[in-house]
């Protein structure tokens, strides 16, 4: 599968974006040098691997893997510190609560700006021939944060923001260097919240969505016939019969999302008592096959 | 001793079936980040208050579309609406009380700050000022403070209603617990803010008047205008100055949202899932609601296991052995995922405020469709 310079992985609430962007990105690294980038502010994803990227600073995974977090308020800083070069002046800028009021007011210009970093680090990332995942928000805000751009544009209509709004929206049109990745799970509503998602994103945005992830998948276990004999025990049956509907969802679901266009991977359900390091390897394992061979 | 320990006991009992004491409160708000099952578990706390016979309003953000027709409510309905109870047995204690009901509404942000602009504008002039304002277009329709907000004013209106004894509130998806309790100080202090009030205002006439800190800020804006191609610094100055007059209605509403928030018949309710990242969110809420000197009731992880049968079961059951053999897999593998949620549940209790409760919500494994789902789980969320 030829993939984009970025993957950005979003997906429902709770249908594991975290530990499948660290998965993808361990996969991936294991091709090319790889960044995953944490934009929840939260590193949930680089903890699973057991790293903790500090501010800007990247942490090292593996030898082809690091971490970063990105925050919308370092982009607000960078920016403000591209236009007031003089740094005594836009540190106090940056403290004044008159300013803070303003950025808030218009609340997209943090997302655009982040937005806009992820564009640079794309023609970095094609220049050194890399990869970079991110561990994006849930598919709420961040189908709101990929539309930022056509709003800055609303409100900016000349300028160095406008300018920069075009090239936000060429950016994530463009497959070879931004692709979403949906994540979702064997559940009614975590499904169509995906087939949503791809459809704005696609419709909206023109942003291709390279795989939909079908998570915790269980592996199959009972055929009808053994649901039926099993029927005297009541609590073993209920437990045999939640495996089997997430099944039931999961090929339900295979046909909505191939008359999308979109391929799905499904990545098995981990009956472990924590998630950590050895998990994410299976899963990797798990990607490899179905996403990058 | 025994007859002193007996009326304990059952006052413990009590409370275990009752921990939220869901009909002496007048205000519940379940706050909580994204994807956990919020405004599930507020409508089930909402049904469950009806069953127990109190008048119910619940508020939600956002609702799922079969959420939505459980409780009976359009796409649009931002006024509240009776949802049908027929059907839902009562609890005894409850039974006798004919007020029980339950009225449902949704939260809409733009259309309730329109009103409240309506309501406290000095004139239709300003009125419109406001309403055609870039940057109150903006506010109004994108930043998230702004839902909470209004969330706050809708409540004020609702909890005065004597014919209602109970408000359950379901709040927008935070990152930060504090971000909806403290959006009325937010817009409050913009609106304030005399440093935004003497942005605008021309070179030389207030100048005695500005700190170092405002001109510097000025400066920048004015550069940051100028670069941009955004032009803010006008519109932020007639708009806070279009907010003249109406910032003494805003500023009593949100002093009394702040007082209902910390009533005594006030129960903060914290609502999450299992996963790890969740517990670490919600224990992040814990500590920012300490901080804001707010009392959480309770934590409700929501979605639980149910219990695991019993694995003797299968001992003596007149099954096949390759059957059997695969029930006792299945039973250690969602053993390991119950292992895997105590874990969780062990580190939220360590991290419990004083005085809050542990309660879990079972997961149904299906997605609530009708009150009588939401009633099972408002009858099945338990303290541990």
């Amino acid at each position: 599968m030829k993939l984009p310079r970025v993957l950005f992985v979003t997906g429902k609430g709770g249908t594991g974006k975290s530990t499948v962007a660290a998965a993808i990105a361990l996969a991936l690294s294991g091709r090319r040098p790889t960044t995953l980038a944490d934009l929840d502010g939260r590193t949930s994803a680089a903890a699973a691997l057991g790293a903790t990227p500090r501010d800007s600073a990247a942490a090292k995974v593996t030898d082809s893997l690091d971490v970063i977090a990105m925050a919308p308020r370092t982009e607000l800083e960078a920016f403000i510190e591209r236009i007031v070069p003089i740094r005594a002046i836009s540190r106090r800028m940056l403290r004044s609560r008159t300013f803070g009021y303003v950025t808030a007011a218009l609340p997209g210009l943090e997302a655009f700006l982040l937005l806009e970093r992820l564009r640079i680090m794309a023609g970095d990332a094609a220049l050194e021939d890399r990869y970079l995942v991110i561990d994006a928000p849930a598919s709420g805000s961040a189908v709101e944060m990929l539309s930022v751009s056509s709003g800055v544009k609303g409100l900016a209509p000349a300028g160095t923001l406008n300018r920069l709004a075009d090239s936000i929206d060429i950016f994530l049109a463009d497959p070879t260097r931004f692709g979403a990745i949906i994540t979702t799970t064997p559940e009614h509503l975590a499904i169509g919240e995906a087939l949503e998602t791809a459809a704005t994103l696609r419709d909206r945005l023109g942003i291709v969505t390279v795989a939909v992830i079908m998570n915790c998948l269980p592996e199959l276990l009972f055929d009808t016939a053994e649901l039926a004999a099993m029927s005297a025990l009541d609590g073993h049956a209920r437990l045999a019969i939640r495996r089997n509907a997430a099944h039931e969802q999961a090929a339900l679901a295979a046909p909505r999302f191939a008359a999308a266009g979109l391929t799905t991977v499904g990545l098995p359900m981990m009956f472990t008592p924590a998630i950590g390091r050895a998990e994410i390897e299976q899963l990797r394992r798990a990607l490899q096959a179905g996403l990058l061979d | 001793m025994k007859p002193k320990s007996q009326p304990k006991r059952q006052a413990k009992h009590h409370a275990d079936r009752e921990p939220l004491h869901l009909a002496a409160q007048s205000l519940v708000i379940c706050l909580g980040p994204g994807g956990v099952g919020k405004t599930t578990i507020s409508a089930a706390l909402a049904v469950r208050a009806a069953m127990l016979g109190c008048a119910v309003d619940v508020m939600t953000v956002d609702p799922a579309p079969r959420l939505l027709d459980a409780l009976g409510l359009a796409a649009d309905s931002s006024e509240p609406v009776e949802a049908p109870l027929d059907g839902i047995r009562r609890s005894r204690r409850g039974g006798a009380s004919n007020r029980a009901r339950l009225r449902a509404l949704r939260l809409d942000p733009k259309r309730t700050f329109d009103s409240i602009i309506a309501r406290y504008a000095m004139s239709d002039a300003a009125r419109d000022a406001i309403l055609e304002n870039r940057i109150y277009r903006n506010l109004s329709g994108a930043l998230a403070g702004v839902a909470d907000y209004m969330a706050m004013e809708k409540l004020l209106e609702l909890a005065a209603n004597p014919a209602t004894d109970l408000l359950v509130l379901d709040t927008p998806p935070a990152t930060e617990a504090i971000d909806f309790l403290d959006a009325p100080r937010r817009l409050l202090d913009l609106l304030n803010s005399r440093a935004v009030n003497l942005l605008g205002a021309p070179a030389g006439v207030f100048r005695s008047q500005l700190r170092v800190m405002d001109i510097a800020a000025r400066a920048v804006l004015a550069a940051f205008d100028r670069v941009t191609g955004l032009n803010l610094l006008s519109d932020v100055q007639s708009f806070v100055r279009s907010f003249d007059g109406m910032y003494e209605g805003f500023s009593a509403r949100a002093a009394r949202a702040q007082d209902k928030l910390r009533a005594a018949d006030t129960a903060i309710v914290i609502v999450t899932t299992a996963e790890s990242s969740r517990i670490a969110q919600a224990r992040e809420f814990i500590g920012a609601l300490a901080d804001a000197g707010l009392r959480v009731s309770a934590m409700v992880v929501n979605r639980v296991l149910a219990d695991l049968p019993d694995a003797s079961e299968l001992a003596s059951a007149r099954i096949a052995p390759s059957l059997k053999k695969k029930l006792k897999r299945n039973l250690a593998d969602y053993a390991a995922l119950k292992t895997r949620e105590e874990v969780s549940l062990s580190a939220l209790r360590d991290s419990l405020p004083a005085g809050a409760v542990l309660m879990v919500a079972p997961d149904l494994g299906r997605e609530p469709r009708t009150i009588a789902d939401l009633a099972e789980i408002g009858r099945s969320i338990r303290a541990v």
